[in-house]
């Protein structure tokens, strides 16, 4: 998925975990992901560099799919559907 | 499925170590893992109730202990204590203080260790849950 098709995805739920450090965003995303439902499509805003590659490994181990990274100014998000 | 299973000795009682295991035991508990955590020697000072907070021992790169602290406090980074806290709302967490341990800290009894702490234990079942465990670590 591209950028733009990343972009016009209808999120179901943010988590903005951009205050914290690994592991913060990978926990916020763990706790949040109980929130939504088979299908839905959550969002993890974070400014770890980090969380760019644990919440992919996370989607592998957990069975999500990881759709991918957009780059923000000082942050980025991250796109995943459970 | 059966989770898998962390084995963590923690020895060491210094901030900057039980820091890291913190951090650890948030990966274990992002996917679920079942962890046992066998407190060992310095460790058990660290979770004695009157030390857990103000104990600020570094074990590494001692002469930069206040730069390495004053980051992880702007960095917003959970107490170590809230860390473990955290993990053991998010999966099964277990933490067994070591009775030898316990002892050399003048802690026999459960109720003079924080509350993060399970059970008062032996050797052999640290031996028991390192021999199922899918990752055993000492730190």
């Amino acid at each position: 998925m591209n950028t733009e098709e990343l972009a016009q995805l209808h999120v179901d739920k943010s988590v903005d975990a951009r205050g914290t450090s690994c592991p913060g965003p990978l926990l916020a995303a763990k706790k949040a992901i109980g929130q939504i439902e088979k299908g839905q499509v959550m969002e993890v805003l974070s400014a770890d560099e980090g969380t760019k590659r644990d919440i992919p490994k996370w989607c592998t181990k957990k069975g999500y799919e990881y759709l991918g990274t957009i780059e923000e100014s000082g942050f980025f998000k991250i796109l995943l559907r459970k | 499925m059966k989770n898998k299973k962390l084995t963590l000795a923690l020895f060491s009682g210094s901030v900057d170590k039980l820091t890291a295991a913190g951090v650890i035991l948030g990966g274990a508990a992002a996917e679920d893992m079942d962890v046992d955590i066998f407190v060992l020697l310095q460790a058990a000072f660290a979770f004695k109730k009157e030390n857990a907070m103000v104990n600020d021992r570094v074990a590494e790169i001692t002469d930069k202990k206040d730069e390495f602290l004053a980051s992880l406090k702007a960095l917003g980074t959970p107490h170590w204590t809230e860390a473990f806290r955290t993990a053991k709302e998010m999966t099964n967490v277990k933490v067994h203080i070591c009775g030898f341990a316990g002892k050399v800290w003048k802690g026999v009894k459960l109720d003079d260790f924080i509350d993060l702490a399970d059970d008062i234990c032996g050797i052999s079942e640290y031996m028991a849950s390192a021999e199922e465990a899918d990752i055993n670590l000492f730190i």
